[in-house]
């Protein structure tokens, strides 16, 4: 156990909360692909394959089931051929190259002819309570055809392709929480290996990265014969599953304030704890040098072609350059290490070298850190009631609290409410528009806190201090939402954006990246300001791989020798 | 066809919020009917009945003055507006029941009587013309059922719960019932324009690379 100096607190909201800043968050080892991969580790969770029917056009399913310590789960997967007309990452597609389910248990044959009726069709079919999710992924169509013509000819596909794409297919949606007639959250929340959050989805994408392997492999010998090669193991490893992800992330991180500020709240709880360690013994310092040259490494697979994360990949770069020429002179033996390693970072690095060294220092402390992961999920339903006995005076300080920013600025400029987001009748796809050019003012989403903010701030401001905010909310229900917002601020100081959501330079994709990186995501890849890829269990084991010794670091590549 | 609650509380709120209401009024008909639905309700059935009575269309005249023990409106209570005056005073219910007169769709002051007795940590009762209805948060006993319209309802903390009824993990709306909820909802979404489409979520149309 490690006695902890308890003076440093966790960052200010105020610091942490700025869109600029969650839109350089990393991966960590509370990210919930790695709570995963270390429990079903810890626990020897067994998986089997019951069911692999597929043709030599790449048709037909296949089943693979985990089998925890009390229950067992099964992707099942549907695979197509399809067309290239038709393969788009667009929720308004209607066809994919592979739809998948989780199902609760092991499926019997009429399970599967049912889901063989509607997975297929995505949001177009209906699935039950036995199902958890609800996916699809397309073919990354020139790394399949290279690694298909690759193995076919009895060769091995190029490990540099690998690296920089990442994967062989992309997730395009995963769909969960009684989604399309799936289970509600609540059917599993009180499961130990589902109440955090993100688990039943980041199981499915494990599993579906197992079939995805499985499936090129049969495409190659379709097409190879007796010559074809198997994949190496070394470079499967490499071989992630992307997703491509549009505006439907953003809404989420607005709309789930308590839940959000959880994940952020336990990352800085962790950061202050590391921080707060007196002393490095020599065996955390050498797994901190040790991770910190793998991320190096991690970091020069990390592509994009979108001019922003060129720059933001340009400035990480000089950021790893400075701290690998700091931690050379820096012996960490000093009083409170990390602590004034991260103040150091403050002063000379950007905030996406700043966030991930505070991703980093977390490594070492598993100890001091993991246990945290139970605070991350909801489990608050009560914060959704407001207080009608609070005064005027305790609502306008809890506004204040999170939007002093936002009070004086000129909600009426054009730049400054330039767009509104909102849902189009077209599959209820989420969008964001300019709303003095669009017609869709009408139809905006309640997904500018800030804003609403400053105008129920405004409307208080004639009522007397001590009055009850339910005389208020009699008299004005229209500020129903902002209230119990403000109200959620007392239990959630992390809850909501420092930064305006509406206005005409916001870069959606900040929201995105905040939420993908506590996922555990990887390479995140801009195609424009709201729509992203990314890479999820690249370098991860696979299920007969997977044990204590592979189930944590596996994000973080070692150098091929 | 049977729904997750999460698609019941999805669509009610959404449909709240086409029929007209603030977005904390709908986000609160969500959770409302959500919880009628697990309490073996037809939510979606009660907020429909309610929302084809168009009463947002002038709110001020369907919420109560909360004013003394006795609260009424210029015309019949809204039981969205009523539900969440009776969860913003709930304190004032430990000095004595509040009386409301003339009620729409009264069965929706239950989940609202429920986040109360959640909150206060004792059961509440909610007597509707002469109907007396039991819950202390997550369950309901109760009698026959309730009436579409109600001439007095009485809200006091207190109550002996029989035979709770055990919750219901999914909705099996009246599929008319359903269809209403999603003809308001369906006024809350832009219609799509090509522009929309190709800037609004921000991708391409093709993934083939």
């Amino acid at each position: 156990m490690i006695d902890l100096y308890r003076d440093i607190a966790r960052r200010d909201p105020a610091q942490v909360m700025r869109l600029s800043r969650l839109g350089s968050l990393h991966q960590c080892r509370l990210s919930f692909m790695r709570q995963l991969t270390r429990r079903m580790a810890r626990e020897n969770w067994r998986f089997t394959r019951p069911v692999f029917d597929i043709d030599t056009n790449g048709v037909g399913h296949a089943v693979y089931t985990a089998h925890g310590p009390e229950r067992a789960y099964s992707l099942v997967a549907f695979a197509h051929d399809l067309p290239p007309e038709q393969r788009s990452d667009r929720v308004i597609a209607e066809a994919w190259d592979a739809t998948f389910t989780l199902f609760d248990g092991i499926p019997t044959a009429e399970d599967i002819d049912r889901l063989s009726q509607n997975v297929p069709l995505q949001e177009a079919g209906r699935i039950s309570e036995s199902e958890l999710s609800l996916s699809r992924a397309n073919r990354s169509v020139r790394l399949w055809a290279h690694v298909v013509d690759a193995l076919a000819a009895g060769t091995q596909p190029d490990p540099e392709q690998i690296y920089q794409v990442g994967y062989l297919m992309r997730t395009t949606a995963v769909y969960g929480s009684g989604k399309f007639g799936a289970a509600d959250r609540e059917k599993t929340a009180d499961r130990p290996e589902l109440s955090a959050p993100f688990q039943t989805e980041m199981l499915s994408v494990y599993l579906t990265r197992t079939f995805v392997r499985d499936l090129v492999q049969h495409m190659a010998q379709a097409k190879g014969g007796d010559q074809t090669a198997s994949l190496d193991p070394t470079i499967a490893q490499w071989l992630g599953i992307g997703n491509s992800t549009g505006l439907g992330m953003a809404p989420f991180i607005v709309n789930h304030p308590v839940l959000f500020n959880n994940w952020i709240m336990v990352r800085e709880e962790a950061i202050a704890r590391v921080r707060s360690v007196p002393q490095a013994t020599p065996d955390r310092i050498a797994q901190f040098r040790a991770i910190f040259e793998r991320s190096k490494l991690s970091v020069s697979w990390w592509r994009s072609d979108h001019l922003v994360q060129i720059d933001k990949l340009a400035v990480l770069r000089a950021d790893l350059d400075t701290l690998t020429a700091e931690l050379a002179q820096r012996d960490l033996t000093e009083n409170l290490p990390w602590d004034a390693l991260i103040r150091w970072s403050e002063d000379h690095l950007s905030e996406e070298g700043q966030e991930l060294l505070a991703s980093l220092i977390l490594e070492p402390y598993g100890d001091l850190v993991d246990g945290l992961v139970d605070c991350m999920a909801d489990s608050n339903a009560g914060a959704q009631v407001i207080d009608g006995n609070m005064s005027v005076a305790q609502v306008r300080a809890l506004i204040r609290q999170s939007f002093d920013w936002a009070l004086d600025l000129d909600w009426k400029a054009q730049a400054n409410c330039a767009r509104a987001w909102y849902v189009s009748e077209e599959k209820l796809e989420p969008r964001l528009g300019e709303r003095f050019e669009e017609p869709i003012a009408e139809y905006e989403q309640p997904l500018a806190p800030a804003r609403d903010a400053a105008t129920a701030y405004d409307a208080l401001s004639h009522w007397p201090d001590t009055t009850h905010i339910a005389a208020f909310l009699s008299q004005h229900p229209e500020h129903r939402h902002t209230i119990r917002r403000a109200q959620m601020g007392q239990v959630a100081p992390y809850g909501e954006i420092r930064d305006n959501t509406i206005g005409a330079d916001v870069m959606p994709i900040d929201m995105l990246r905040a939420k993908l990186s506590f996922f555990g995501a990887t390479h995140f890849d801009p195609r424009s300001d709201r729509w992203v890829r990314i890479c999820m269990y690249a370098g991860a084991p696979y299920p007969e791989d997977l044990s204590a010794d592979t189930a944590d670091h596996w994000v973080y590549p070692r150098a091929m020798t | 066809m049977s729904f997750s609650l999460n698609e019941v509380e999805a669509t009610a709120k959404r449909a709240t919020r086409g029929a007209g209401y603030g977005w904390g009024l709908s986000e609160e008909a969500g959770k409302a009917s959500r919880w009628l639905c697990a309490a073996g309700l037809d939510g979606a059935q009660i907020l429909a009945d309610l929302l084809d009575r168009g009463l947002a269309h002038a709110p001020g005249r369907h919420r109560p003055a909360c004013q003394g023990n006795e609260w009424r409106g210029d015309e019949i209570l809204c039981p969205l507006a009523t539900g969440a005056a009776l969860s913003d005073h709930m304190g004032s219910l430990r000095t004595g029941e509040i009386t409301l007169t003339n009620v729409a769709a009264p069965a929706l002051l239950l989940p609202f009587a429920a986040n109360i007795a959640r909150n206060l940590k004792t059961p509440v009762t909610i007597t509707v013309d002469g109907v007396e209805v039991v819950t202390d948060g997550p369950s309901l006993a109760m009698n026959p059922a309730l009436p579409s319209d109600a001439t007095l309802v009485k809200v006091a903390l207190g109550g002996i719960l029989t035979a709770p009824a055990a919750c219901a993990s999914r909705a099996v709306p009246d599929p008319a019932a359903w269809a209403v909820l999603n003809r308001f909802a369906h006024r809350t979404y832009a219609p799509a324009t090509e522009a929309s489409r190709l800037l609004g979520a921000g991708s391409g149309l093709s993934d083939n690379d």
